[in-house]
C-alpha cells in the first residue's frame, strides 16, 4: 500500500542532488557535440559526388586492402562482411550512407549502447545503496515499519525509471540535434537490417528491410534493455561494497575492459558469456560481424538478462540478511 | 523473566524486551546475555563506557543486527518474525541523527512519513512545535546546528506515534543548554505521552538526571540494573563522612570497624579533619561510642550518597568512563 510513495521518495532523493542535471547537460553536451563533428566532416567527405558512385569506390578500397593480404585476420573478416553489405545495399538501391534526422537517431542508439548509456546506468544505480551508508542515513531507512526487500524494491524500480528516462531523453535530444543538421523528416525510409555472417560471408537470407521507425524503436529497445541490464549489476555492487567510489570503479573498470577485450583477445570464445561483451545489443541486432562467433542479439540479451536476473537475486539476498552496523 | 524486570519498582507495561541479546564479532563478544525490559512511560537508561556494547545492543533493538542468541519483543512481537509490526510501535535514532542534508526539515519528514501508515504527515507541524523547529523546518538540515539536527531526529522518530523511544547517546556533541533541552523533552514525552524511552549514554550524571531505571554494560555484559535510586543506594549505604578532632586520632579508632582515611586536603592546623569511611550501617552507632570514648570530638557525620559515577566505578572495576 505505501510502496509508491517508497518509490517516490527514491525518485525525490534523484532529483534533489546534483547527479541528474548533471546526467542531462552530458546528454545535451555530447550529443551537441557529435552532431556537429559529423555534419563538418560530413561535407567534406561526401564533397558532392552521386552516393553509387561513392560507395562503389570504397568498396574497391576494401578489395585493394584484401588483395595486399597484409590484413590481420579479424580486420580480414570485417571487410569480407563489409563488401556484401555495401554490395546488398547497391542492389537494393538504398544508400548505406544516408542521412537524417531520424537516420542520426537510429545510429546514435548503437553508438551510445555499450559506453555512455551503461555509463549512465551506472552514476544513478551505483550510489543508490552506497550513498545512504555513506550519509549514515541507512539505519533510519531500515528502522521504518517497512521490510528491507520493500525498500531495495523501490530503490531499484526508481533506478529503472531514471534508467528509461535518461534513454528517451538522449533519443529526444539526438532527434532535437540531428533534425537540426540534417533535417527532421525521413521516418518512413527503408533501412537494410539483419546483417548476420553465416560462417565467414554474409547471410543474405536474414537481411530485411523495414521502416526506419521501427528499426529505431526496436534499437532503442534493446539500448534500453542492456541499460537496465547495467543497472541491475550496478545495483549489486551498490549494495555489496558500500562505497560510491568503489562501486563506480568496479563498474567502469568493468566497462572498459568488455571494450577492449574482443580486441584484444578476438579467439577466447568464452568472454561470450562476460556481461559487457553482450552490452552493444543494437549492434548484434542491426548486423556487424559479431566480434566472437555465436554472438548473435539473442544470444545476447539472453546473457545480459540472466547477468541482470543473478545481480538482483544476490543484491536482495546480500541487502535483506546482512548486519547494518555502518 | 529478565532481571531488570524484577528489580523494577514500575508499574508501567512492559513495552519493549530484550532476552539474552548475544552478538559476536568473529571470537569477540560484543554482547553477551544482554536482558532487559522498558516500560510504558518511563525513561531506561543504558550506560556504558564506549565501546562497551552499547551501539551494537540498540542496532539488535531495531533490527539493524541479527543477535547470535536471544530476541527482542517489542509489545509482544518477536522482531525478527514481525518486523513491519513491531517496528511500527519503534522511533529510533541510532548513532547520530542523520538525515538527508540536501533536503529541507520538512522535506526529510516527509520523507520518512510515507514509510508508516497514512496520516503520519499531519502530525508534522505539531511534532515541528514540540522540538522547536516549526521556523526552520522549509530550510535544508546542511544549515542546521547539531541541537536541531538531534531535535528533527526525534522529530522523525515521534512521527509513527511510537510506544517506545530508542535514542543512543542524544546528549553526544550538545552543549549544556541542548542537553537540557533534550533531557526535559525526554522526561516530558514519558511522564506526559506514557512512552517508553530507552536512552544510551556514556555520560553518568546525564543518566542520573534523565533515568527512572539503568542498566550498566561493560565489555558487553550489564553489570547492574535497577532504579537509579536503588543502585546508588546499593554503594552509598556504608560511606560516611566525618569532621572530628584529632583526624588522626579518629581515623586510628575507626579502624577496626572498616575502612578509613583522612581527606588530606581538608586537614587543619589544629588536628581537625574530614574523614572518609566505610563502615557498615550497624556499626556505625559503635564506632562513634568509640570515638567519644577515645576523647575525640565530633563535630558532624553524614552519610555521602554516592552518584551514580562511584556505583559505575565500583561495578565495572574502576575502569575510566
Amino acid at each position: 500500500m505505501r510502496f509508491p510513495g517508497l518509490v517516490e521518495n527514491e525518485i525525490l532523493k534523484f532529483a534533489r542532488q546534483r547527479r541528474f542535471r548533471v546526467v542531462v547537460l552530458i546528454l545535451v553536451a555530447l550529443i551537441g557535440l557529435i552532431v556537429f563533428a559529423q555534419s563538418r566532416g560530413r561535407q567534406r567527405f561526401l564533397g558532392g559526388k552521386d552516393w553509387h558512385v561513392e560507395t562503389q569506390e570504397r568498396m574497391a578500397r576494401i578489395q585493394n586492402g584484401l588483395r595486399d593480404g597484409r590484413m590481420p585476420e579479424t580486420m580480414q573478416r570485417w571487410a569480407r562482411f563489409e563488401l556484401d553489405r555495401l554490395q546488398y545495399h547497391l542492389g537494393r538501391d538504398v544508400n548505406p550512407d544516408a542521412i537524417s534526422g531520424p537516420l542520426f537517431v537510429r545510429g546514435f542508439a548503437n553508438a551510445a549502447s555499450y559506453l555512455l548509456l551503461p555509463l549512465l546506468a551506472i552514476v544513478f544505480a551505483s550510489d543508490v545503496v552506497s550513498a545512504e551508508f555513506a550519509q549514515g542515513t541507512i539505519k533510519l531507512l531500515l528502522t521504518r515499519p517497512v521490510g528491507r526487500a520493500r525498500v531495495l524494491a523501490s530503490k531499484l524500480v526508481a533506478v529503472l525509471l531514471a534508467i528509461t528516462l535518461t534513454v528517451l531523453f538522449g533519443g529526444v535530444v539526438a532527434y532535437l540535434f540531428g533534425g537540426i543538421a540534417y533535417g527532421y523528416g525521413g521516418w518512413e525510409a527503408p533501412v537494410l537490417t539483419g546483417f548476420r555472417s553465416a560462417g565467414e560471408r554474409l547471410d543474405p537470407a536474414a537481411v530485411r528491410s523495414i521502416a526506419l521507425w521501427k528499426d529505431t524503436v526496436l534499437a532503442y529497445g534493446l539500448a534500453w534493455f542492456a541499460a537496465l541490464s547495467v543497472g541491475a549489476l550496478a545495483l549489486l555492487t551498490s549494495v555489496l561494497l558500500r562505497s560510491t567510489a568503489a562501486a563506480m570503479g568496479t563498474m567502469l573498470a568493468a566497462l572498459i575492459a568488455g571494450t577492449i577485450l574482443p580486441r584484444l583477445a578476438p579467439s577466447w570464445e568464452t568472454q561470450k558469456y562476460l556481461f559487457v561483451t553482450n552490452l552493444p545489443l543494437p549492434d548484434y541486432y542491426s548486423g556487424t560481424p559479431a566480434p566472437i562467433p555465436g554472438l548473435t542479439v539473442g544470444f545476447a540479451a539472453a546473457t545480459l538478462a540472466a547477468w541482470a536476473v543473478a545481480a538482483l537475486a544476490t543484491a536482495f539476498f546480500v541487502f535483506v540478511k546482512r548486519d547494518v552496523l555502518a | 523473566m529478565s532481571t531488570a524486570g524484577t528489580l523494577s519498582g514500575s508499574s508501567g507495561e512492559i513495552v519493549l524486551s530484550a532476552e539474552h541479546l548475544t552478538k559476536r564479532f568473529g571470537s569477540r563478544e560484543a554482547v553477551a546475555d544482554v536482558s532487559f525490559d522498558v516500560r510504558a512511560g518511563e525513561v531506561f537508561g543504558f550506560l556504558g563506557p564506549n565501546g562497551a556494547g552499547k551501539t551494537t545492543t540498540i542496532r539488535m533493538l531495531v533490527g539493524l543486527a541479527r543477535p547470535d542468541k536471544g530476541r527482542v519483543r517489542i509489545r509482544g512481537l518477536d522482531l525478527s518474525r514481525d518486523f513491519e509490526k513491531a517496528m511500527g510501535h519503534v522511533g529510533c535514532i541510532v548513532e547520530a541523527p542523520d538525515l538527508y542534508k540536501y533536503l529541507t526539515g520538512r522535506e526529510n519528514l516527509l520523507h520518512f512519513s510515507r514509510m508508516l501508515p497514512a496520516g503520519a504527515a499531519q502530525r508534522i507541524p505539531e511534532l515541528a512545535r514540540l522540538v522547536v523547529l516549526s521556523e526552520r523546518l522549509d530550510d535544508k538540515v546542511s544549515t542546521y546546528s547539531l541541537g536541531m539536527r538531534q531535535r528533527l531526529g526525534i522529530a522523525q522518530a515521534l512521527l509513527g506515534n511510537p510506544d517506545i523511544l530508542i535514542l543512543d547517546e542524544p546528549a553526544n556533541g550538545l552543549d549544556p543548554a541542548g542537553i537540557r533541552e533534550i533531557r526535559q523533552l525526554v522526561r516530558h514525552l514519558a511522564s506526559e505521552r506514557g512512552i517508553a524511552v530507552f536512552v544510551s549514554s556514556h555520560l553518568l550524571s546525564e543518566v542520573e538526571l534523565t533515568c527512572d531505571r539503568v542498566a550498566i554494560i561493560h565489555r558487553g555484559r550489564t553489570l547492574a540494573s535497577g532504579p537509579v535510586r536503588e543502585l546508588v543506594d546499593r554503594v552509598a549505604s556504608d560511606r560516611l563522612r566525618l569532621i572530628a578532632r584529632p583526624a588522626r586520632r579518629a581515623m586510628e579508632i575507626l579502624a577496626p570497624f572498616g575502612a578509613a582515611e583522612i581527606a588530606a586536603e581538608e586537614t587543619g592546623a589544629d588536628g581537625e579533619g574530614a574523614i572518609d569511611a566505610r563502615i557498615p550501617k550497624e556499626k556505625v552507632p559503635d564506632a562513634l561510642r568509640a570515638l567519644t570514648a577515645g576523647g575525640v570530638d565530633v563535630f558532624a557525620v553524614e552519610r555521602s550518597l554516592a552518584s551514580l559515577e562511584e556505583v559505575f566505578l565500583e561495578v565495572t572495576g574502576g575502569e575510566t568512563v
